[in-house]
């Protein structure tokens, strides 16, 4: 019942014509899509009408991806297709909140969500929220980073590291998680999350993997909380704290190539990775399109477009950012997005005591 | 809460004239649609607020108000919200007074400049004077910061604006204007008749001050905490963007964050609504018991002169506290934000070579959202004030020139508003319009909502003020000599008020135009606005284009600030604070 360590590296290293052990996960948990009623529109890629696309007209996208990233995405495809993308940016929990908001007044602005938090997807996969659809991108994917009813799929995967400022620490960086937890660090540490709780789940899965020691002990150096990753690598940038622990990676690495005095790295006892991931909206007025644009954004030139602003892509014919070893080489800490679901709220409460401060719970 | 400042406090009643003659037909529908608007935009969304709290649907219960006062993050939050309150109550009235004793009654030098600066600290959109003051008094980067740290040996601070303490600092330096405003129209209306038989009875000056003028005007100053109190209970901005790093909770941030959370959690959101609602209730009962105690005092005697009192060699040190004030509470915000907004990084000091317009264009050109935001706040803001306006010329005209039954119930529920904070509004108005088959949600059209249920009592107390200084006889005359109800509101009415009603106008527009606190609960994808794309941008770290965008609202609102300013000045009836 769980996305395994093994199994996500094993996907990466063997692509999809294995199957994995692990790889029934998500679907014990979730329904058979015969419990979904018939949705509208394309039920796979090869029934998505283009003319149909173009007469609707747009498509909305709410994202918890970096804005830089998804206008890039976004503006090949208007291009090619003369189809606008609107796009809602928040962070994880407001996009979920946002869409599961819309979906208890029985709206459907949204035609499709991506969320750096699969468990919110499933959570939307639970209420019904989700169209399956057999995405041509399936055979470039781990079977056990995509749900076997075609509802949501990975798009790409980030890995929580350790950003620090050079100027600090150029002779002697930190290297080890274990390292940042002593008392030289007091002051001296940075990490983020928004009000709502986004940073929680890779802290989470520090914890799962590595002990609520090695937590306590960080929250122990009364490390600075700021909202977002972005702001976290300013606070580096300029030298205000010395090293970030749980920072994205793609955010960490855009910094250095930026030529900015920071550099960072996978500490050898693991690396959480976050999986994002993203899937149609059932009630979406605009199907065509939507799946147009999910298929353009998982497909091999899409996914290019992430890999440049710095993220992992889930394909296995999409190679990593330009300098960052490829995912098999690391130690990934994973997190079972079923168990995360279940107990979020119990898991932002331990947070809340902890760290302190507004975690959403 | 902004806008003119009713000198009997945002609930004072008036009363009505004589009874009048009940009409219908065209008059009865133009007045029934105002009236059922106002129901449908403040009404509806309470109930439900009240329903949702106790668990409707699907059942009763008080399972919620339990679940707030149990749990920690909850009850943390209520200590610390009512620690603001007090804190910012007694700042305002730290500096308040001292400011308002020094503008209406000593020949201070530049009086009239402190005067109009506190006016700007306080139409300056409080979130955005936090920013300002992140960029102020961050603890490391912070521009004051790093200037005292010549003079200080510390790594960090010595200045950290990230705790309770910096936060009562940059809410007490918005909200003291309310203490401000009152207390100086209570002091320019103190007859000086009295503290002159002190001083014939040889009472030294300084003892005149402390014991005849401040009891004299001591309802005033509390009133005025009070109303400061309660309008810092109210904000969002400033509690979230300073709050949330300093790990610092309090109601406005906690309803957020229990909706912006997956799933959201409507009932405790709604619980935790009633909460605060019932802070602000007694607050501002309490607040009214004050105002009306003025009774007792000398002031609002027509005959009474006010004298200006020399003030010798303490005429120094008095203008350095004044200009200190408005220099923190005006002048740095602002002035650092300009700074910034023209920066090329805010963290490297001003120099030509940091110097640039990009940050500028960006805002107003190149950025989707921004761009989108500054078009989406000037129509909903547009939109907003006609509304209120129609909505408020209706009641005010229900309650001035109709006997009709209830109309008092009207007025009430068009003030109403003012005691409620906004994220308490947008609760209720998601929970109303989550459940109607009016399909507003996730549209622009739920904020139109919230911005006309949020100021329609600014635009009723406006309209209700003009109309009264437009004597009823003059449309009767115009009944009288044939002309039908339409004609003569249209023909004679509407041009005797039009000054007063085009400050109803903006003093809606004005702060729809910046608003927070509720839309952060209701925007969706498109319908984002300026305060909206202040907010996203600063999470994402791009502080020179927040500021640039900053400064371009503050423009307005301070433009439209001074119409306001400037068309009441030209109506006999005063209403001086903006």
């Amino acid at each position: 019942m769980r996305i395994g360590r093994r199994s996500v590296l094993e996907g990466f290293a063997a692509g999809s014509s294995v199957t994995i052990l692990g790889t029934g996960t998500i679907l014990g948990s979730g329904l058979g899509s015969r419990a979904f009623a018939q949705a509208a529109g394309p039920a796979e890629a090869s029934q998505i009408d283009v003319a149909k696309a173009k007469a609707e007209g747009k498509v909305v996208l709410y994202t918890s991806l970096d804005t830089k990233i998804v206008d890039a995405v976004i503006a090949p495809f208007k291009e090619k297709y003369g189809i606008n993308v609107e796009y809602f940016r928040g962070g994880a929990s407001d996009v979920a909140s946002k869409v599961l908001a819309e979906a208890d007044a029985g709206r459907a602005e949204v035609d499709m969500v991506d969320a750096s938090d699969l468990a919110a997807l499933l959570l939307m996969k639970d209420r019904k929220l989700l169209k399956p659809f057999k995405s041509d991108a399936s055979g470039a994917i781990a079977a056990n980073l995509r749900d076997p009813d075609g509802t949501w799929i990975t798009d790409r995967l980030t890995q929580a590291v350790i950003q620090y400022n050079t100027r600090e620490f150029g002779a002697n960086p930190p290297k080890s998680w274990a390292d940042l937890g002593g008392s030289p660090w007091k002051g001296r540490l940075v990490f983020f999350s928004s009000a709502t709780g986004d940073g929680a789940p890779r802290i989470y899965t520090l914890a799962k993997h590595l002990g609520w020691d090695l937590v306590k002990a960080l929250a122990a150096t009364k490390p600075l909380r700021v909202q977002s990753p972005q702001v976290l690598t300013q606070v580096l940038e300029r030298g205000e704290r010395g090293a970030g622990f749980l920072q994205n990676d793609n955010i960490a690495w855009r910094s250095k190539e930026q030529g900015k005095p920071t550099d960072y790295l996978f500490p050898a006892e693991g690396v959480p990775t976050e999986l994002g991931a993203c899937g149609l909206l059932a009630r979406s007025s605009r199907p065509h399109a939507a799946a147009l644009f999910f298929e353009w954004w998982m497909s091999p030139q899409g996914q290019a477009i992430l890999v440049e602003g710095g993220k992992y892509s889930s394909r296995t014919d999409v190679a990593p950012p330009t300098g960052s070893p490829p995912l098999s080489k690391l130690k990934l800490l994973t997190l079972d997005p079923v168990e995360y679901k279940k107990d979020r709220a119990k898991i932002l409460d331990q947070m809340t005591a902890i760290f302190g401060g507004e975690w959403g719970s | 809460m902004r806008g003119a400042l009713p000198a009997g406090g945002p609930f004072g009643v008036v009363p009505a004239p004589e009874a009048r003659v009940r009409r219908f037909g065209l008059e009865g529908l133009v007045l029934g649609v105002a009236v059922i608007l106002l129901l449908l935009l403040v009404g509806y969304p309470l109930l439900w607020l009240i329903l949702a709290a106790f668990g409707l649907p699907p059942e009763f219960g008080i399972e919620y108000f339990v679940r707030v006062f149990t749990r920690s993050q909850n009850y943390d939050a209520l200590i610390n919200t009512l620690q603001l309150a007090l804190g910012t109550g007694a700042v305002s009235v730290a500096i308040g007074v001292p400011l308002a004793w020094a503008t209406a009654r000593t020949d201070m030098r530049l009086r009239n400049v402190v005067h109009a600066l506190v006016a700007l600290s306080y139409i300056t959109p409080p979130y955005l004077t936090a920013l300002a003051y992140i960029i102020l008094f961050g603890p490391d980067a912070g521009q004051f910061n790093r200037v005292l740290r010549m003079f200080i040996e510390v790594d960090s601070g010595p200045v950290n604006i990230f705790t309770m303490g910096g936060i009562i600092f940059v809410i007490g330096i918005h909200v003291f204007a309310f203490t401000y405003f009152l207390t100086y129209s209570a002091l320019r209306s103190v007859d000086s008749s009295l503290e002159e038989s002190a001083q014939i009875l040889g009472t030294r000056r300084w003892r005149i001050t402390l014991s005849v003028t401040l009891p004299l005007v001591a309802p005033a100053i509390t009133g005025g905490a009070l109303l400061a109190a309660i309008d810092s209970l109210a904000l969002f901005g400033p509690q979230a963007i300073i709050g949330t790093p300093a790990q610092i909770v309090f109601l406005p941030t906690r309803i957020y964050a229990t909706i912006g959370s997956y799933p959201p959690r409507w009932a405790e959101a709604s619980a935790l609504s009633l909460v605060l609602v019932v802070l602000t209730v007694i607050g501002l009962a309490v607040q009214r018991g004050y105002l009306e105690r003025r009774s007792y005092v000398t002031v609002g005697g027509r005959g009474g002169r006010t004298t200006r009192i020399s003030l010798g060699a303490w005429r120094w040190p008095l203008l350095l506290f004044c200009l200190a004030v408005v220099f923190f509470s005006a002048v740095a915000p602002i002035g650092v934000l300009v700074l910034t907004a023209f920066s090329k990084s805010w963290a490297d000091p001003p120099s030509l070579s940091n110097f640039t317009l990009a940050h500028f264009a960006t805002a107003l050109f190149h950025d989707q959202v921004s761009v989108r935001s500054i078009v989406n706040s000037t129509k909903l803001a547009t939109m907003a004030a006609a509304v209120a306006l129609v909505i408020g010329a209706s009641v005010a005209y229900l309650d001035l020139r109709t006997s009709v039954r209830g109309r008092r119930l009207l007025d009430y529920l068009a003030v109403l508003p003012l005691g409620l904070p906004g994220t308490v509004m947008a609760v209720g108005i998601l929970l109303a319009f989550l459940r109607s088959p009016i399909p507003i949600y996730g549209t622009i059209w739920i904020l139109l909502v919230a911005y006309v249920a949020r100021f329609v009592p600014l635009a009723t107390r406006s309209a209700n003020a003009t109309f009264r200084q437009v004597d009823a006889s003059l449309e009767e005359a115009g009944r009288i000599t044939g002309a039908s109800w339409w004609v003569a509101v249209r023909r004679i009415l509407f041009p005797l008020a039009r000054p007063g009603l085009l400050v109803a106008f903006l003093l809606v527009f004005i702060p729809s135009f910046s608003e927070l606190s509720a839309t952060i609960l209701l925007y969706g994808s498109g319908t984002e606005t300026i305060a909206i794309a202040i907010y996203r941008l600063n999470d994402l770290g791009q502080i020179e284009v927040v500021s640039a965008l900053a400064v371009f609202t503050i423009a307005v609102v301070l433009v439209l600030s001074a119409l306001v300013n400037l068309l009441s000045n030209a109506t006999s009836e005063p209403r001086a604070q903006v």
